[in-house]
């Protein structure tokens, strides 16, 4: 068990390693909206890119949206190809009590969630009949249908209809947020400095903000999801998925947990609808339709089903592999024109990809790669010992 | 908001006498329901001959038919075949499409994990419909019709168009053809075999994957048909497919997706429920929402459709 | 010694990272009935999957001397080898006259139906009901089924896992009679899975038994089922 670097579960390295991890983790979140304030803008292969803020705080909502889905497919197996209509619903709630009711971004999440979390439960009443293929392809049709309801003439005047909401609302930052003298430190340090404006202009400042609370609201959300998947639902749920009969055999109710997942899953993705319209100030219909539907699951077999790690992988492979293809003009080295949405093509061929060579997901390789580097050994029954330590 | 969302939900109900009792209205919706249903049934055959081979649904089936279409564009309006003879062109060069497609992104999956075989068909949809967009751009184009314009018979504004008339022999055609092909060739023996029974169809020597692509192959040809009736209705353009597949999808489960007979009927259903609704309650910006509420519905009362018949599965 | 119609060298069979057998010998001469017997999870499935080519193999099965492993099931088909395998080995959405049919898939001869008529002559139960679908039969009907649908091929070589399993014991015994009749007249050669073992040993030339994979017991099936030990050790009755 001693060198060779394994560590064991729980002991003092490990919690060690743990915990520099964790802050090595957070130092990276903090500091890099500062590093892209400036939009960063590399050119690879004749081909100019961007990487802005902006693109890492709409990854960070679609994260949150991955995540939702994540309860409902990843960890209770049933398949939901309508999530987008949760992530629509939440968003257009929120930019309807912001608009017409003028309430702040995050005071909607006090309707939001109830909201979509008994939407959810609704929804997962008619799934307890409908199973398998049947459930999917129910959802994939409610995830169509959202755009026409949200341009239904009856309701148009509130949420605009085809031509989309702008939300009038402008987060600022508020007066005690230290952003301007931390981009004024940042820029001062040597090296990293120079890729940090001297200072922030009004808009960099609401981008760093808002980053900053989605930020907050995501890892709220995450821990939330952790601490109910890791107790009493999150072992139900896997035994629903992973034997149905099984788990009603072992007295797990099966009506009551795939209804709460249900509820659970319409939530997140409701806050993570919340987080788009605060995110970009505007809610379009099409943004909502099962477009969106698709590439949560892409995000969620890419990132891998069933792990949270998953939803941040998926979160940002959906939304920077769209990007990034639509910013490449030309075959890279070559002067031949790529037009159209190869950005699409690519993410179906990665899901296609991921089934066929990683069929965990990325979080599922990642772990794989971190076990060879640094194993773990799980606990010895009666450790005294604390190994490895000397 | 809450009485007011209420009193706009009502208010969506905008049901008027006058229209309940036009005859002719009734008439021309039907005729028009029997039209659409046609289109949707052939897509739907589609789908329940991929589900009733493999056990899932071929998301990508809309997307081969959609380039089927194009091909039917391409030969008819850019190559100035007659527009039947392209509709055939379409249909064998979609179908070697969806064997070359089955041979490479499906049959190296095992056959009986049916979860990630669905991914790869969402997969499938994206790279499929991008690939559409990339080629032939976003333009919206018209298709012309394989039947002539007019009607034979008409009563006021009720028109048996020879539209109507021509989807509606196709889809019935179509069904005859499939069923002789089925029950009558060894061929169709192998199909029905492998469907009921992957390893006894294995054992008595039937080759399951080339069976498997022949099946995707019949199924794209049959969308491709299924298209090139319905887009001259409308405007041909990337995303035309995706509501085709609603319906279609719609009209597959109300059949009950392992029935062909269920398929056609469930199609012809989709079709008369969307124009009768859609007139006589004036949804006409639900219509898609119909077709989905009758997914709904059916599938609470019967959870395998119509004619489906229960399968043990897990997904 | 004669040559051995069916002579198996080394076989290995494995489901993913599970070795299922390690590398087992037997052979079968030709117009004999072999059986293979065994615990459950001793890879008596497995070892007639392994002739089918329905698992990945290594080593050596050949069939009147020539090699089959390597090859693709419908190869080994066309080489005459039938298979019933256990539990539902029928089509049950296809009628019992299209199981019939099926099963002759590869033959190209004229004689089907003629097969086909006589077959309905030898179990009249699905004579009557032809047109019936086969998921409507009963089990007993359905096992029937399942075998007049392997010898629709006419095999040289018939592979049969637990033909009795679920079958009331005189529909067992009776199945069992008709088997030797087909063995005596047509001269095909067989290997039966069997758990009743007292029964298959009455009907079998030779007999092997597996434990975990490998061959622990082979000889005449006279003499393993004379031997009190190899009675009370193995078989269990």
């Amino acid at each position: 068990m001693r060198g060779l670097g394994i560590v064991v579960a729980g002991g003092r390295r490990h919690r060690r390693r743990q915990i520099i991890g964790w802050a090595l983790f957070a130092l990276v979140v903090a500091l890099i909206p500062f590093l892209i304030a400036d939009t960063y803008s590399p050119t690879v292969f004749g081909n100019r890119y961007t990487v802005g803020l902006g693109n890492l705080s709409q990854a960070i909502a679609l994260m949150v949206a991955v995540l939702g889905l994540n309860i409902a497919t990843g960890y209770s197996g049933q398949l939901s190809l309508g999530h987008s209509f949760f992530v629509g619903s939440g968003a257009y709630l929120t930019a309807v009590l912001v608009n017409d009711f003028h309430w702040s971004y995050l005071s909607t999440l006090g309707v939001v969630v109830p909201g979509l979390f008994m939407f959810g439960v609704l929804f997962g009443i008619p799934a307890l009949r409908i199973q398998g293929l049947y459930l999917g392809l129910l959802t994939f049709a409610v995830a169509a249908v959202f755009p026409s309801i949200i341009r239904l003439d009856k309701v148009a005047d509130r949420t605009g209809g085809s031509n989309g909401l702008l939300i009038d609302s402008d987060l600022e930052a508020p007066a005690w947020a230290p952003l301007d003298t931390v981009t004024e430190w940042l820029h001062a340090v040597p090296g990293v400095g120079s890729r940090v404006p001297d200072g922030l202009t009004g808009r960099q400042e609401e981008a760093v903000y808002k980053y900053f609370l989605l930020v907050i609201v995501a890892l709220v959300c995450f821990w939330l999801v952790r601490n109910i998947l890791a107790g009493r639902v999150g072992r139900a749920l896997v035994a629903i998925r992973d034997n149905p009969l099984g788990a009603a055999a072992n007295g797990v109710n099966l009506a009551a947990y795939k209804t709460l997942s249900f509820g659970i899953s319409a939530a997140v993705g409701g806050v993570a609808g919340t987080m788009l319209a605060m995110h970009s100030g505007f809610v379009g219909a099409d943004e909502f339709g099962f477009s969106l539907a698709i590439l949560l699951i892409v995000g969620l077999i890419v990132g891998g089903a069933g792990t949270l790690h998953g939803a941040v992988v998926g979160g940002l492979a959906i939304q920077f592999v769209p990007h990034w293809s639509s910013q490449t003009q030309t075959l890279p080295g070559t002067d031949v024109a790529l037009e159209g949405p190869y950005g699409t093509a690519i993410l179906g061929g990665l899901l296609i990809a991921i089934i066929f060579a990683l069929p965990g997901g990325a979080a599922h390789g990642f772990r794989r790669i971190k076990a060879r580097l640094m194993p773990v050994a799980p606990r010895p029954p009666q450790a005294e010992i604390v190994a490895g330590d000397a | 908001m809450a009485t007011d969302g209420l009193a706009s939900l009502l208010g969506v109900f905008d049901i008027s006498l006058d229209k309940l009792s036009n005859g002719e209205l009734w008439l021309a919706q039907f005729f028009r329901g029997l039209s659409d249903g046609a289109t949707y049934a052939s897509v739907a055959l589609a789908l329940v001959m991929i589900y009733k081979s493999t056990g899932f649904i071929n998301f990508a089936q809309g997307s081969l038919a959609l380039l089927g279409v194009y091909l039917v564009y391409v030969f008819s309006v850019e190559q100035g075949l007659p527009v039947a003879v392209a509709v055939v062109c379409a249909m064998v060069a979609s179908a070697a499409v969806a064997a070359f497609v089955e041979r490479v992104f499906i049959r190296p999956f095992p056959p009986d994990h049916v979860l990630p075989l669905v991914i790869v068909t969402l997969g499938l949809l994206l790279i499929i419909d991008s690939a559409v967009g990339i080629v032939w751009g976003f333009r919206t184009r018209s298709l012309p019709s394989m039947f002539p314009r007019g009607a034979p018979i008409e009563w006021g504004i009720a028109q048996l168009t020879w539209r109507t008339i021509g989807n509606l022999g196709t889809v019935f055609a179509v069904v005859g053809l499939l069923y002789l092909l089925l029950s009558r060739t060894k061929t169709g023996l192998a199909f029905r075999a492998v469907s009921s029974n992957l390893e006894s169809a294995r054992l008595v020597g039937i080759r399951v994957g080339p069976t498997l692509g022949f099946g995707w192959a019949l199924a794209a040809a049959i969308g491709t048909l299924g298209g090139a009736l319905v887009v001259p209705d409308l405007l041909l353009e990337p995303s035309i497919m995706l509501r085709v597949l609603i319906f279609s999808l719609a009209a597959a489960a109300l059949g009950g997706l392992d029935s062909m007979v269920g398929a056609v009927l469930g199609g012809l259903v989709v079709g008369l429920a969307r124009n009768l609704l859609v007139t006589f309650l004036d949804l006409s910006e639900l219509a898609l929402a119909t077709a989905v509420a009758v997914i709904l519905v059916v599938l609470l009362v019967r959870p395998t459709g119509l004619f489906g018949s229960t399968r043990v599965e897990r997904v | 010694m004669s040559a051995d119609y069916l002579e198996v060298r080394g076989l290995k069979a494995a489901y993913g990272d599970i070795r299922v057998l390690h590398g087992i010998d037997f052979s079968v001469a030709e117009g004999q009935i072999a059986v293979i017997l065994g615990a459950n999870g001793a890879g008596k499935t497995t070892t007639l999957r392994a002739l089918c080519a329905m698992v990945a193999v290594e080593g050596s099965i050949r069939l009147a001397g020539e090699e089959l492993a390597g090859r693709r099931t419908a190869d080994i088909v066309r080489r005459g080898v039938a298979h019933v395998p256990q539990g539902r080995g029928t089509f049950p959405d296809l009628s019992v006259d299209e199981n019939l049919l099926a099963g002759a898939f590869v033959r190209t001869d004229g004689q089907v139906r003629a097969d086909a008529e006589r077959w309905y002559e030898a179990f009249p139960v699905l004579g009557e009901r032809r047109s019936q679908a086969a998921g409507s039969l009963s089990g007993g009907e359905q096992q029937m089924l399942a075998i007049a649908r392997a010898l629709m091929l006419r095999p040289t070589l018939l592979l049969l896992d637990e033909p009795s399993l679920g079958l009331a014991p005189m529909i067992t015994r009776s199945l069992f009679e008709q088997l030797t009749a087909i063995n005596a007249e047509a001269g095909t050669t067989m290997l039966v899975v069997e758990q009743n073992a007292a029964l298959a040993l009455g009907v079998a030339d030779r007999a092997y038994v597996l434990e975990a994979g490998e061959v622990a017991l082979s000889g005449p099936a006279g003499e393993l089922a004379a031997d009190d030990n190899v009675r009370r050790a193995y078989l269990g009755y």
